[in-house]
């Protein structure tokens, strides 16, 4: 917002109409600003008190209750009485570590041709289509493509194109931010002096591009791992940890003080490795 | 001669190696498997809906049927309140997400501060949804907190019930989910504008709030438009807030795919998911015609390097 503390000379607000006259004097007020802040951090409010909620439910002797207390340890203990989370929880590991490392060797590829491309719009906007398409109408489109229409039986394999389709956008946008500052020249000089193409590639390029194709995994990672829509419906008879939640969450049984506390443990895992990460990725951007 | 032959032949052998090079058929293979997976699916979800299944089989001949009983069954209805409510929640987002992305691109001066808004805007990508909706119940329950705190404290006689289970409650649970979506491109569009613009519109005697409407706004369509489609589409298809907020009472487009293709009617199925991809098509449609020449690469690149 401006706040120009040049006098206003041009207009002599004294001869203009008085609602107008009050519109701008209206819009000189400090507080703008703070309104502006008032509103974001209300709707950020939005997203981080239920988590703290969360947490502080999940040592809750009645979690679905508004009062904390008495608070216990219990659900944890049941949580590591239970069993049946642990299946889920390994296959989510393996299929975003699979997501992660394909997303990393598909977006430094693509990333890097797209930067050199004359007329890239198009490939992008297809690349980044599934960010605008709802999960669910893609894990329906999913579905009846490759379960009615083709007749295959679905089962982990389907859940990795379906995770595959949701995180490979951000992980082609994050080595983009770092591919379209790479200095092409670079490699030119490289090439005059006689480095082969994958040298070239590998002791040059690969470097610089480092920071966004560890974005890269990191995303891919993290999405494919929290990812649910689409996963539920070609997940055939496979269960993976949100699909898990979500069951125990949709059923109303008692199973909610274990996701609770189970839910608790993966945010304390994964918020200061997000934490760190983008930590590392502000210095980093900063320095460069 | 014939070495010359030879020679010649082997650079042509030589070109069509280069051109084989992993590097530059990586992007075309790509884009076939990528148009495989996600194109495919979706022109044969809207072709679906004009089919037919019989007795578990489905009928391939090309028939209305489908689109007949959305009408006659008054399914209709339900995408029209789903546009209600995913018109209503992106307006909201939006005026929460302008002022506070002008803020963030203009005002504010902290570049960590910056860095850490941009981080706790981005986490939410990467939370678990279906526990963190699950514990607005607690928080909106007639035993919720809220509830909880205004009884005890005599500012209401008895429980609100309207906190959940209502139309107010999958609207609130959406509100924290959907609002980064609004506030990135809006955002990075503002940090590319050149503070010379909105300077030189000050110093011409323009007030804020005409700086605002002639000199922001314009230059910040594309990015509100963006916000809008990325805001808007996905809560067309909206289906853990009203499943686990709505407590049965609001039933929108999500749960009806969702409970069309458990009782195996895949047309309908199909038909209803149509409707989220035909409005994404005209949006993203109406999005190039009103952005064309506006926008390139490497401006949006450059946005995010400030």
């Amino acid at each position: 917002m401006s706040t120009s503390t040049l006098p206003v000379a041009l207009v002599d607000e004294s001869e203009i109409a008085p609602t107008i006259r009050l519109l701008r004097q209206a819009s000189r007020w400090r507080v703008w600003p703070g309104v502006a802040m008032a509103l974001g951090f209300f709707a950020i409010a939005a997203i981080y008190i239920p988590l703290v909620w969360l947490a502080v439910m999940s040592f809750s002797a009645r979690p679905l209750s508004g009062i904390p207390y008495p608070l216990t340890l219990a659900n944890f203990s049941l949580l590591l009485g239970d069993e049946r989370w642990v299946p889920p929880l390994w296959t989510s590991i393996w299929m975003s570590a699979l997501v992660a490392l394909c997303c990393m060797i598909v977006a430094t590829f693509v990333g890097r041709a797209i930067t050199r491309m004359r007329r890239p719009g198009p490939v992008l906007l297809l690349t980044l289509l599934p960010l605008f398409v709802p999960g669910l109408t893609m894990g329906a489109a999913l579905f009846i493509f490759l379960r009615i229409l083709m007749g295959l039986t679905l089962g982990l394999w389907s859940i990795f194109i379906a995770q595959l389709v949701w995180a490979l956008p951000f992980a082609l946008l994050l080595v983009l931010v770092v591919a379209s500052r790479f200095d092409i020249r670079l490699l030119e000089a490289a090439e005059d002096l006689g480095a082969s193409p994958w040298r070239r590639f590998w002791e040059i390029e690969m470097p610089l591009l480092r920071p966004g194709v560890l974005g890269a995994g990191v995303f891919g990672f993290l999405l494919s791992f929290n990812e649910l829509l689409r996963s539920l419906f070609v997940r055939g008879i496979e269960t993976t940890m949100p699909i898990y939640n979500w069951a125990m969450a949709a059923s109303q049984q008692s199973q909610v003080p274990i996701i609770f506390a189970l839910a608790t443990i993966i945010l304390f895992v994964t918020l200061p490795v997000m934490g760190a990460f983008f930590w590392f990725l502000f210095v980093k951007l900063d320095r460069d | 001669m014939a070495t010359a032959d030879l020679t010649r032949k082997e650079t042509a052998l030589d070109r069509l190696a280069a051109r084989l090079s992993p590097a530059d058929l990586a992007v075309p293979t790509f884009l076939v498997v990528w148009s495989a997976v996600v194109i495919l699916p979706l022109l044969i979800l809207v072709v679906f809906s004009f089919f037919q299944v019989r007795s578990y089989q489905i009928v391939y001949e090309p028939t209305f049927a489908t689109w007949q009983s959305v009408v006659e069954t008054g399914r209709w209805t339900v995408a029209l309140r789903t546009l209600r409510v995913a018109l209503t929640m992106t307006v909201i987002e939006l005026l929460l997400a302008f002022p506070f992305a002008l803020w963030l691109a203009k005002g504010l001066r902290s570049k960590t501060i910056k860095a850490i808004i941009i981080t706790f805007l981005t986490i939410p990508f990467f939370l678990d949804v279906s526990s963190r909706i699950l514990v607005w119940r607690s928080i909106l329950g007639t035993n919720g907190i809220i509830n909880t705190v205004l009884t005890s404290t005599g500012l209401v006689d008895e429980p609100i019930s309207w906190l959940l289970y209502s139309e107010f409650a999958v609207h609130f649970g959406m509100l924290g989910a959907n609002f980064p979506t609004m506030v990135f491109p809006i955002f990075i569009i503002l940090a590319l504008i050149d503070d010379d613009y909105i300077h030189a519109s000050g110093d011409l005697g323009a007030s804020p709030v005409q700086t605002l409407l002639h000199v922001i706004i314009p230059m910040a369509l594309p990015g509100i438009l963006a916000g809008i489609i990325f805001t808007f589409v996905p809560l067309m298809a909206a289906f853990v807030e009203p499943q686990l907020l709505g407590g049965g009472f609001v039933d929108l487009l999500g749960n009806s795919v969702d409970s069309a293709l458990q009782q195996i009617r895949y047309p309908m199925a199909a038909a209803l998911s149509t409707v989220v991809v035909v409005l994404l098509g005209l949006c993203l449609g109406a999005f190039m015609l009103l952005t064309r020449n506006r926008l390139d690469l490497a401006t949006i690149f450059s946005a995010l390097h400030r």
